[in-house]
Parts: C-alpha cells; structure tokens; sequence
C-alpha cells in the first residue's frame, strides 16, 4: 500500500476563506445598517471611533481567517496506510483521523463554483457514527482524479476483503467480483423541471420572500405618488389590475424556475452495487451515495397540486447522511408521474411492495379529525366576532374548510400490512404515503384519548431511523382492533412460529 | 382487546409526584403573591387578586392531587423477552412497543428526590427514540437494566 501523503489543491484555502466570510456577511451587516453606513475617514469627525473600530475588527477577523484557511490547507494531508483513510491536519493543534475503509459508508461529492472553474471536487466521507449531520472528514478540493483514486481505494480493499472472506469459507479461490454494474434509476429532463418549479411549495416561499423584500424597501417606494397613480389605475379598469397581478406572478413563477434549475439541474439517481448514487446541480453539483441498505423507509409525497395532477414526490429516509448534514430527508425522485413511480422503486427495493388495498378508519372515526381543531378554533371565531363585530362574524366561515379538509384527512388515511412491511397513509396538507419494514422500526406507538376510546379508535405513530433524531410517520383514528393487530405484528411471537 | 400490561409504578412513585406538583404550585404561588402586591402597589383592579387565588388553587389541586393520580393510573410497564410495552400519558394515554432488537442502550438515574425515596428512573435507548420507566425502587430499576441489556444482546436479528 501507498504511503505517498497527498495534499489538497490550494483552491481549499480560498474555498475555506470564502466559506468564512459568508457567515460574516450577516453580522457584518447588521452592524452597518445599525450604525447607517456612516463611515468615515476623517480622524476629526466625532463618531470617527465609533465607525473605525468595527470595521477595524472586521479586517481582522477576515485577515485570521484567511491566514486560518491558508494555514489549514498547508497542513492538511491524507493518505492511505493499513486499510485506513488517514488524516491530520492544525499546526500548533495537531488533529488526526484514521478512518477503516470498511467503515466508510459512503463519499459524497459537492463541486461549488471555484470547484467547476478548477475541475475539483469536495469529498465529504460518511460513517455510520456520523448521523449528528457532520461528516467525518471534508476534503476541501481534490482533483477529480483523486477522489476517484479514494474511491478505487476504499472499494480495492472492500472487495479483498470480501473474498478472503469467501475463500476461507470454500477453500477455492472465487472468480473476480463482477464489474460494477450500474444503471440510471431516474433522470430528469427539463420539462420535469419546469413542472417541479411550477408545483413546488417553494412558489410559496418565493412570494413570500419577494413581499419581504417589497416590504424592507418600502420607505423608498412613494406611496402616495403610487396611490394617486392607483387612483387613476382603477379607472383604466380591473383588466390592468389583473395584468399586474399576473405580471408579478409571472415574475414569481421566473424566480421559482431559476432556483429550481439551480437546484435540480441534471437530476440523475444510479443504482452501483447496491448503492444509491444522486447527482444533482447547475452551479453547485451536489453527488450523495446511499448505500442501499441505509435506507430506513420510503416515503411518497403528494401535495394537494402535484395530486391534482397525478404527480409525486419520493424521499427515503435514511440512517447516515444527505448533503453535508443540512437536509437528512434525501429526495429521491423530486417529481415523478404516479403512474411510473411503482416500477423504478420496485427495482430498486424488490422486496416492497406499493400498490395495496389500505385499511380505512370507521365512518365512526370522521368528526374526530376535525373535532379537536374546534378546541383552538372556537376561541378565536368567538374572539373575532367580540372585537370585530358583526363583521368578526364572518370568521364563522372558517369552520367550513377546516371541517372539509378533516374530512379529506379522513378520506387519506389507511394503513396496510403485509409480510413484513407496513404501509401508512396519511395527510396533513399533502397526501404521504409512508413505506417501512419490520426490521426498521425503532418503536411504535397508538395514542388515544378518552373519548376515543369510547368510539374504539385510535392513531398510530411508527419511528424509523433518520439523521440524529428519527422520523416519525402517524395515522389517526383507527379502528383500535386494527392498531392492536399491528402491534401484534412487530411483537416477535415463538409460540405462533 | 389487547391484555392490560403487568406492572404499575410503586406506590412511591405517587408520592413524588405530589411532592413535585407542591413544587410547581409553590412556584406559582410565588409569582401569583408577587402579582398581588403589585396589584395592591399600583391600586389595579381587585379582581386580579381573585383569579390569582384562583389560579394557585387551581393548579394545586390539578398538579398535587388529580394529574399525578390520573398519571399513576395510566402508566404501565411490561418487559418481555423479545419487546417492551410501556402505557403512559395523562390525556391522553400511549402505548408504545419498543422491539428489544433496536434497544441500543438503557441507562438509571436518580435525583436527590428519588434518592430520598430510593426509586429511580429507567431510561431506554434506541437509534432514533428515548423512553423513559419513571420512579421504579431503585433495586428493582437496576436488575431491570441489567435484564434488559441481557436480552437485548441476546435478541437476534432476524427479520
């Protein structure tokens, strides 16, 4: 085995820089809206202090880590010794890791933008251990070639491992590991995309950022010039109004699309022994590696649009990792027609399976999804009507939504098992489908109130496994009888065997 | 129906928690007192001082007498070979089945209260979940965690 020590490309030192100065840019602004930017130079002026010294503090911090990002990448070295991927980097602090390759469970790849213009890459190495979010080693910027070379590395070394295991069990030598044989489980293509943008919650969140943005520039924007202009508006008529309106959405939807190809550019899911690869990205790549049987449950996501349209969303819920820590819910198919959704999954974990007839809850069990809603809702309305009277009575209304999407809740829910596998259905705004087996379970639980019980129902609540605190699925207002069969279900009984 | 589970919290444990809610309605006597003299102080309405009396018996007798009771009725624990079931809760009550394959580890802790009382509480860990057996005596709660740790090595994969 090679012992050569092998650094990381410079590229890392700007990089870690860069990084360092995106979390000052908030404090840093803060500090200068507070202060009003006056800034100045002149030594005579009285708040000549008071604007010298934070700037002052700020060139310092940036100079310290700069030095602290250039320091970094002049220590750190890694290399392979006894089938461990070795670490060590800090000049007065010295820090050592030594990672066995078996225990590697995946490398995940992420290319920012010096990254693209350089050819490098970042290599973030998972364990199992590292389900609080962090990866166990950041390699800044490599080489493409050497985080293949990792990567031949590691798998070398698995895959001898793996047949002394089998030759000392045989006695013969086995013939050569197959080549790996990979194949695209998923691929998006830009219409999908488009789609994505369109259906995607974030459309939501777009809005609601350009309003906030609206909002912070609003002592600029002339009001009252704009409502005279208003004025005259209203009489060109409601056709112009809408015009607006629509251009704004139009210029919303624009935003939603730009980020969703940023994001989901070139979406690409491959299947590599037994492991899941993702790519994703247009200015930033992202690559996750999943190994298969990582994965602690599947879930199927429909928001109220997407169904509307017979479209889909897949996540799998998984014990080590995602991107970097930040999202431990890894996106499987981030958009996907319903009807070509079973056969990818079913190849991809044949022993699933996901179309079943589901158990629904009793008629019985309808008013109690809307029913405990009534307990926030009537103070409010009985508020509303007091303060705003008579028109506070039109808060009333509200009763009508909520009890119709309880009734849609109703209409969702079900669960179903078979073999060992349990399905849950359920919705809160979007319809989700929670696919887990037996041996993923971590708990389960049934909830029930007194006045369930005088109905016989209750809800269910099932934890898997999921970055640092687990996922939890839940079906509410079962029939109890059917919630006792599941639980019998997970209880290992020997004497029925 | 499901078979209501063997065993229920000692009677101690009752106790504790009464200690514990005179706690928590001393604490709110303290503040309430404090909102009375301000309301005397300052000459605001008298009727703050009613709904504080209110409020401090209110939450006495619903955190000294009747929660802890309700409480002490509901829980139940049972530990299986394969599987351990807890029933807990105040309103509303859970049941929860933790397979012994997942158990990852079980740790007891006493606080200076529960020492007094020689009980202490059991807390069992899994990938994703932490649940707790409260105010068990203490010689039970420790062969407790040692059998559960027992079986849970014992306990095989084989789903």
């Amino acid at each position: 085995m090679s012992e050569d020590r092998f650094k990381l490309h410079p590229v890392a030192a700007v990089v870690d820089f860069v990084k360092g100065l995106k979390e000052l840019i908030l404090p840093f602004l803060i500090i200068f809206f507070a202060n009003g930017f006056n800034v100045t130079f002149n030594p005579g002026d009285g708040s000549f202090w008071a604007s010298i010294v934070p700037l002052g503090i700020f060139v310092l911090v940036i100079i310290v880590r700069l030095i602290n990002g250039v320091l970094k990448w002049w220590t750190y070295v890694y290399w392979f010794e006894e089938k461990e991927l070795r670490v060590e980097y800090g000049l007065l602090v010295k820090k050592k890791r030594y990672i066995p390759f078996d225990r590697i469970q995946s490398l995940n790849y992420k290319e920012g933008i010096f990254h693209r213009i350089f050819g490098l890459v970042q290599v973030m190495v998972e364990t199992a251990g590292s389900t609080n979010g962090k990866p166990e080693v950041i390699l800044t910027a490599i080489t493409k070639e050497a985080a293949d070379q990792i990567e031949l590395v590691t798998r070398k070394s698995k895959e001898e491992e793996y047949e002394n295991e089998l030759q000392s069990e045989t006695g013969n030598s086995v013939e050569k590991a197959q080549a790996p044989s990979s194949r695209v489980i998923h691929k998006m293509n830009k219409k999908d995309l488009l789609v994505l943008a369109t259906t995607s919650s974030s459309m939501g969140v777009v809005i609601a950022g350009v309003a906030a943005a609206l909002s912070q520039f609003a002592e600029f924007i002339p009001f009252e010039w704009l409502f005279e202009e208003f004025s005259d508006f209203i009489k060109f008529g409601f056709v112009i109004v809408a015009f607006a309106v629509f251009v704004s959405f139009l210029f919303t939807w624009v935003i939603a699309v730009i980020i969703t190809f940023i994001n989901y550019y070139d979406f690409t899911v491959i299947e590599e022994n037994e492991r899941l690869t993702i790519t994703r990205g247009l200015l930033e790549k992202k690559r996750v590696t999943i190994p298969l049987n990582r994965i602690q449950a599947i879930k199927i996501v429909e928001n109220p649009v997407r169904q509307m349209f017979g479209f889909a969303a897949v996540a799998v819920e998984s014990a080590s990792g995602g991107f970097g820590g930040e999202e431990k819910k890894i996106t499987l198919f981030p958009l996907i027609k319903k009807s070509r959704l079973f056969k990818p999954l079913h190849e991809l974990l044949p022993e699933l399976e996901w179309q079943q007839a589901l158990t629904k809850p009793p008629k019985k069990a309808k008013p109690f999804f809307y029913r405990i809603d009534f307990v926030w809702l009537l103070p409010v309305i009985a508020l509303c009507s007091y303060i705003w009277f008579p028109y506070g009575l039109f808060s009333l209304l509200i009763i009508v939504p909520i009890i119709l999407l309880g009734l849609w809740q109703f209409k969702t829910t079900g669960y179903a098992i078979s073999g060992n596998q349990l399905t849950l259905c359920y919705r809160i705004f979007s319809r989700v489908t929670f696919v887990v087996e037996k041996k993923r379970i971590q708990a389960l639980e049934s909830r029930q109130t007194f006045f369930q019980k005088r109905r016989e129902i209750a809800s269910v609540e099932v934890t898997v496994m999921s970055g640092f605190t687990g996922a939890t699925a839940k079906a509410l207002n079962l029939e109890t009888r059917d919630i006792e069969e599941m639980m019998s279900w997970l209880e290992k009984n020997d004497h029925l065997k | 129906m499901r078979k209501q589970l063997n065993y229920q919290i000692p009677r101690k444990g009752l106790t504790v928690w009464r200690l514990y809610g005179l706690f928590n309605t001393l604490v709110v006597s303290v503040l309430m007192g404090v909102a009375c003299f301000l309301t005397y102080y300052f000459e605001w309405p008298s009727f703050i001082v009613y709904i504080a009396i209110a409020l401090v018996l209110i939450v006495g007798l619903a955190s000294i007498w009747l929660f802890p009771n309700i409480r002490w009725d509901h829980w139940r624990y049972e530990v299986r070979e394969h599987e351990i079931e807890i029933q807990y809760g105040l309103f509303i009550v859970k049941r929860t089945l933790i397979p012994m394959v997942r158990v990852q580890h079980v740790d007891t802790s006493q606080g200076p209260i529960l020492k007094k009382y020689d009980l202490a509480n059991i807390s069992i860990s899994t990938a994703a979940t932490t649940h707790i057996i409260p105010m068990l005596v203490t010689n039970d709660a420790d062969s407790l965690r040692s059998r559960i740790s027992t079986l849970a090595r014992v306990a095989e994969d084989d789903v």
